[in-house]
């Protein structure tokens, strides 16, 4: 059993070798230009909108790492099977198809970690110098564990979409620009002006990076962490709900 | 000659086929525009925050990176779709039907490849473009304006030899998707002023895969701050056209086996 | 006149195999087509079989000029494919039964246009080319619509259309009629016919042994890289004796002993009434009146051996 698991994963590993190298390349110099950018832009600033320059460069150097535990393509995999219509031969079996999706999920994840999270830690860390140790670890650990659950059931749910939408390339475009801007990869969100942070107190977005990505450098309340919890429920539920009516549609129309 | 009414007829093609899928194309218009403000949101925040780059306005710094979306757009617009659909072709075996075709291959590819998709990046870096130089300090002197666009169609061919680079590669690296990721960060070198990198990093970007050019260059000679060296990467970036394309046509020699 | 000559053509893949190791590799070379001479005249249809894997596509692949004989020499209407490549495809079509050359979402008189581009096709030639094979085609009616929203039988008829505008003198067909319903089948196998009786030259690759016995004169088999039969279709019939299945049906069960000294292929067929027989072509009569004698028949056809027994043979 545990060689059987060990070869599959040794296969997939071989698949895996370009990402890894694609990520321990992509990540470093994306990393290295917000580095720059924010080195020059600080210059001798003690802080901007409330972050000093070497919390925000942890941030950065964060957001990355994160990205590599809660990367998925949930929504892209269940629009092809629905697509393709192999969604069938899921539907046949005696197992709820998300919960597949989710052990496939771990499983890559598992890879990423080792692959693509260490190398880029240890770069970060001792190439660019950055203190990589989270300011609280458990807490930490419970952030980006909620983050990647939100991050998977929204990705479900989008993905679900394929149900009742032939092309969804337009939706999924769409919502990944606006996860972009609003999850903090692409600049802290205590940028943005307070209203437009009020907004994103009740999307699922900044729970997803920004958040871990704060706890991680010890700027957070245990209320976040909690917000994030009940973010991460609503998915749940929101996911559960939209696929009992994707069931009955899939049976309806028989698809 | 030829390969011009070839051309035009694919544009044509390209353009019915987008018509044929409205709706999609539209969204992806906005969303392609929408996607280009991304860039420039971040110097608004940064300016917006009280902060900015060193030597620069808020309007000189969107001048480069109106420049640096317009170049890539037209990269995009007309190479873009080569890599996709060099690598689904290479993937499924299907090259053949472009090698059935009396003409150059990666002429071809670029013929049936046109995407009006991108065109709401152009759109978007245009009038970014637009904006930026109406409040930028621009010279209006003609050596101004002719080596801003000098330097600007030298930016073009660098992001046209990139595109074109990508595709070669995706003979022999079939499927990785995540190839456009490799270059895409390479090229955010050149969507700032380049005096905040450190000097390894300016020479990589300015003589090796010259993408100071891209964004930078032009926007600093319009500003009436062009340097010397920004000359001898318009050189290069020719050459780095050039060896684009004889990469693509060496892929292309040994996919149909000759000496490979 | 001899228009396609193929002499010793070879091709020769570098493979790696992976070894035990890491990082080691084996390099192993595979000959896809090893050593094959052919001549093909002018003006027949060609069939050229194989199993899977025997190294047809790589043989047409080569035809086709977009792969160079590793070693050999391979002359079509006097070009070399694969270095003469841009001159040589403008004097030759193609068609794969599983690589679509039409763009899916337009019009196929729009992916039209664009080869009539492509191959510097005079515009009233253009016209009369396009309404006559149209009107052979019997398309006339969806040049209009999308290509994805054709039926699979249209679609290759419009397949057809675009690899034969610029009026090429060699086609190479690749499963031309792999998915088809039976009328879809006999349109294009009926297209195939009329345009070599116009002079067109048809190189046919194909499992569909029906393809091959109503439109080829001229077989070529190929396996594990080597030619193992190159001759006219009757000559291939007569290459496992000359025989013919007699199926019969009879009224009673057949007496015991009556069967003695007769190869029974299939018994049981349905029911013990049923049976059929093998015969040596120039024995058939005496055979069929030993059987009359030895038993009561009901009715009796007399059929040519299968073409799959033949190809079955040929290729073990």
């Amino acid at each position: 059993m545990i060689y059987a698991v060990a070869v599959a994963t040794f296969k997939e590993w071989s698949v895996y070798r370009t990402h890894t190298f694609v990520s321990v390349f992509v990540g470093p110099v994306y990393f290295a230009v917000q580095y720059f950018i924010w080195t020059a832009v600080y210059g001798s600033r003690p802080e901007l909108a409330g972050m000093a320059l070497d919390q925000l460069i942890r941030y950065f150097a964060a957001t990355a790492l994160i990205g590599y535990l809660t990367m998925d393509f949930a929504d892209w995999n269940l629009s092809m099977l629905i697509r393709t219509g192999k969604f069938l031969t899921f539907a046949l079996r005696p197992i709820h198809h998300r919960f597949f999706a989710l052990s496939q999920k771990l499983g890559h994840r598992v890879l990423g970690f080792a692959l693509e999270f260490i190398p880029c830690l240890l770069i970060f860390h001792f190439l660019f110098g950055v203190d990589m140790r989270p300011a609280n670890l458990p807490w930490t650990f419970l952030s980006v564990a909620l983050a990647f659950s939100i991050n998977f059931h929204f990705n479900y749910i989008i993905g679900m979409a394929s149900f009742w939408v032939v092309r969804t390339e337009g939706i999924r475009n769409v919502v990944s620009l606006i996860a972009k801007v609003f999850s903090g990869a692409l600049i802290p969100l205590a940028f943005f002006p307070e209203w437009l942070r009020m907004v994103q107190f009740f999307l699922p977005f900044q729970y997803t990076v920004y958040v871990p990505a704060m706890v991680f450098t010890g700027s957070f309340t245990p209320w976040l962490v909690g917000y994030q919890a009940v973010a991460a429920l609503v998915m749940y539920l929101v996911s559960e709900l939209v696929y009992r009516r994707a069931m009955r549609r899939f049976c309806d129309v028989g698809m | 000659m030829k390969s011009l009414s070839i051309y035009k007829i694919c544009i044509k093609t390209a353009v019915s086929q987008a018509v044929a899928y409205r709706f999609n194309f539209f969204l992806s218009l906005l969303i392609t525009f929408l996607g280009s403000l991304l860039l420039p949101l971040v110097a608004v925040l940064i300016y917006g925050a009280g902060a900015s780059f060193p030597g620069w306005s808020f309007h000189e710094v969107l001048l480069i990176q109106s420049l640096f979306t317009v170049s890539q757009a037209m990269a995009k617009v007309c190479l873009g779709n080569v890599l996709w659909d060099t690598m689904i072709h290479v993937r499924e075996g299907s090259f053949e039907v472009v090698l059935l075709k009396p003409m150059e291959p990666l002429a071809y590819m670029i013929a049936t490849t046109f995407s009006p998709d991108s065109f709401g990046n152009l759109l978007c870096g245009l009038a970014l473009f637009g904006y930026a130089a109406a409040h930028a300090q621009i010279v209006s002197a003609a050596a101004a304006i002719g080596a801003g666009l000098l330097l600007f169609i030298a930016g073009v061919a660098v992001m046209a030899g990139i595109q074109i680079i990508m595709a070669a590669t995706s003979f022999k690296w079939v499927g990785n998707s995540r190839l456009p990721e490799i270059f895409g960060s390479v090229e955010a070198f050149g969507q700032y002023p380049i005096a905040i990198f450190p000097s390894a990093i300016r020479a990589v970007a300015t003589f090796i895969v010259p993408v100071s050019l891209v964004g930078f260059f032009p926007a600093a000679a319009l500003l009436g701050r062009a340097e010397p060296e920004a000359f001898w990467g318009a050189g290069l970036s020719l050459l780095f056209l050039g060896f684009g394309v004889w990469l693509y046509q060496h892929m292309i020699r040994r996919y149909k086996g000759a000496g490979g | 006149m001899r228009i396609i000559v193929a002499e010793n053509l070879r091709k020769t893949y570098k493979t790696y195999k992976k070894a035990a190791g890491f990082f080691k590799r084996e390099t192993t070379y595979v000959h896809a087509v090893d050593g094959v001479s052919f001549a093909i005249e002018e003006g027949v249809v060609c069939g050229l079989l194989g199993p899977n894997g025997a190294g047809k596509s790589t043989t047409v692949k080569m035809l086709c000029g977009a792969l160079y004989p590793s070693d050999g020499r391979l002359e079509v209407m006097g070009f070399s494919p694969a270095s003469d490549r841009k001159k040589y495809v403008g004097h030759i079509g193609a068609v794969f039964g599983q690589k679509s050359q039409l763009i899916w979402d337009i019009p196929p008189i729009e992916s039209y246009k664009m080869n009539r581009a492509i191959y510097g096709i005079a515009r009233a030639d253009y016209k009369s080319i396009l309404d006559e094979l149209v009107a052979l085609l019997d398309v006339a009616d969806v040049l209009e619509k999308p290509t994805r929203a054709l039926s699979l039988g249209e679609r290759m008829k419009c397949e057809f259309i675009m690899a034969m505008l610029h009026r090429p003198r060699v086609v190479f067909l690749d499963e031309p009629t792999i998915g088809l319903d039976v009328i879809a089948k006999a349109g294009v196998r009926e297209f195939i016919k009329k345009m070599n009786g116009r002079g067109t030259t048809f190189i046919l690759t194909t499992h569909d042994l029906a393809d091959v016995e109503q439109l080829a004169e001229h077989i070529i088999i190929i396996n594990h890289g080597k030619k193992v039969f190159d001759d006219s279709l009757t000559h291939l019939r007569r290459r496992l004796g000359d025989k013919k299945l007699i199926e019969l049906t009879l009224n009673e069960p057949p007496p015991p002993g009556a069967l003695e000294g007769m190869v029974v292929t299939v018994t049981g067929q349905s029911s013990a009434f049923k049976m059929t027989l093998e015969a040596d072509t120039r024995d058939i009569s005496g055979c069929i009146e030993s059987l009359f004698s030895r038993m009561s028949v009901r009715d009796i056809s007399v059929k040519e051996p299968p073409m799959e027994d033949i190809i079955t043979a040929l290729y073990q």
